[in-house]
């Protein structure tokens, strides 16, 4: 695995997970029409996400941080503040389990429910623990991001000078008790570039820290979207209604 | 299409069933450089688009489409698997490609549908 960046003070190349993909999801609920999605509809996704626990895949992020942390899929509830209802970030063993993994899950019944945009990429860099742990891991945040034109014009000293500036931006969201789950990429099959995914104590730890982003210009060389949502167990999220 | 020419054409490509399909356009600085850089790069990248289809990969056209798109044209491409997708894709990224273009990619897995 390459990364499309080389590591800084926050981010460290993760070497253990060389090749391990990671499949991020953000999905919208389409109309109730009676016998379309049902509760053995709800069962067969199930009986797919315990399989995928068994051949390797993490479903939970949480448990990047906490190995002993529960094995069962999370998501985000995303509908209050976005048009998708739910999002949420697997890992997989490689790329090819990947995308398969995505087609059992839609054939399961994923598709009577949901009309999806699943995206598919690499690790590149590890998790990191926020400075103070927080007990509430109830939120978390999604930044999907791509380097702009003005990023691929600069220079390689205008980039590193770049990334030390955005590194000062991490770094307080460390301080802030965010835990990152290191960095992803996404441009094998995306426009975007890249995906982290932070677990924060509540929205505003949110705000605050993109602040910061914002005073170390982090988003003169970016274009991105950010996604906040409530951690919720997924089985719950794909209830039939 | 006879189901018997149909097949032929299926053999040609059943070992590269994954899909990647390349959105690509110019960025505003590749229009800066002087036709020789461009030539030089457009060679590079070439050899590097002849060396996946040694590896097993299918080129199917690059179509332009920017009459009805935010991209300029798009690369149809059969792979053996998405590993081997991104392996070029790297490749392309390490000879200063994707500085010069935009892109959006996608991977896909052939159904298995015969047409």
């Amino acid at each position: 695995m390459d990364n499309l960046t080389g590591d800084t003070q926050v981010f460290q190349s993760d070497d253990a997970a060389a090749g391990r993909a990671c499949v991020v999801f953000t999905a919208q609920r389409q109309d109730v029409l009676p016998g379309v999605y049902e509760a053995c509809h709800r069962d067969a996704i199930l009986e797919v996400l315990a399989s995928l626990e068994q051949e390797g895949w993490v479903l939970s992020q949480r448990r990047l941080f906490d190995g002993a942390a529960p094995e069962a899929a999370v998501a985000l509830d995303t509908g209050f503040t976005h048009s998708h209802d739910i999002a949420g970030i697997f890992e997989a063993p490689n790329l090819d389990a990947a995308l398969e993994g995505t087609i059992r899950l839609e054939q399961a019944g994923w598709a009577r429910r949901f009309a999806t945009e699943w995206m598919i990429g690499l690790r590149e860099f590890a998790p990191i623990m926020g400075k103070g742990e927080h007990h509430d891991h109830g939120w978390a945040f999604i930044a999907l991001w791509e380097w702009n034109d003005p990023w691929c014009e600069a220079t390689p000293a205008e980039r590193d000078a770049y990334d030390l500036e955005c590194d000062e931006a991490f770094q307080g969201d460390l301080d802030h008790s965010v835990n990152i789950t290191g960095r992803s990429r996404l441009d094998v099959g995306h426009h975007w570039h890249h995906i982290g995914y932070w677990e924060i104590p509540d929205p505003d730890t949110a705000d605050s820290a993109i602040r910061g982003h914002e005073r170390v210009a982090d988003f003169k060389f970016t274009t991105s979207r950010h996604i906040v949502g409530r951690v919720r167990p997924l089985s719950q999220l794909i209830q039939p209604a | 299409m006879t189901s018997t020419s149909n097949d032929t054409l299926r053999d040609s490509t059943d070992s590269a069933r994954h899909l990647w399909m390349h959105y690509a356009r110019p960025r505003p600085h590749w229009y800066t450089l002087d036709e020789t850089r461009q030539k030089g790069l457009n060679v590079t990248w070439h050899e590097i688009r002849s060396q996946a289809k040694q590896q097993g990969a299918v080129f199917q056209g690059r179509f332009h489409i920017r009459g009805q798109h935010d991209f300029e044209t798009v690369d149809i491409w059969r792979f053996p698997s998405s590993q081997h997708a991104y392996d070029h894709w790297q490749a392309l990224v390490n000879a200063g490609y994707s500085e010069y273009f935009a892109f959006s990619n996608s991977l896909g897995l052939d159904t298995g549908e015969t047409a």
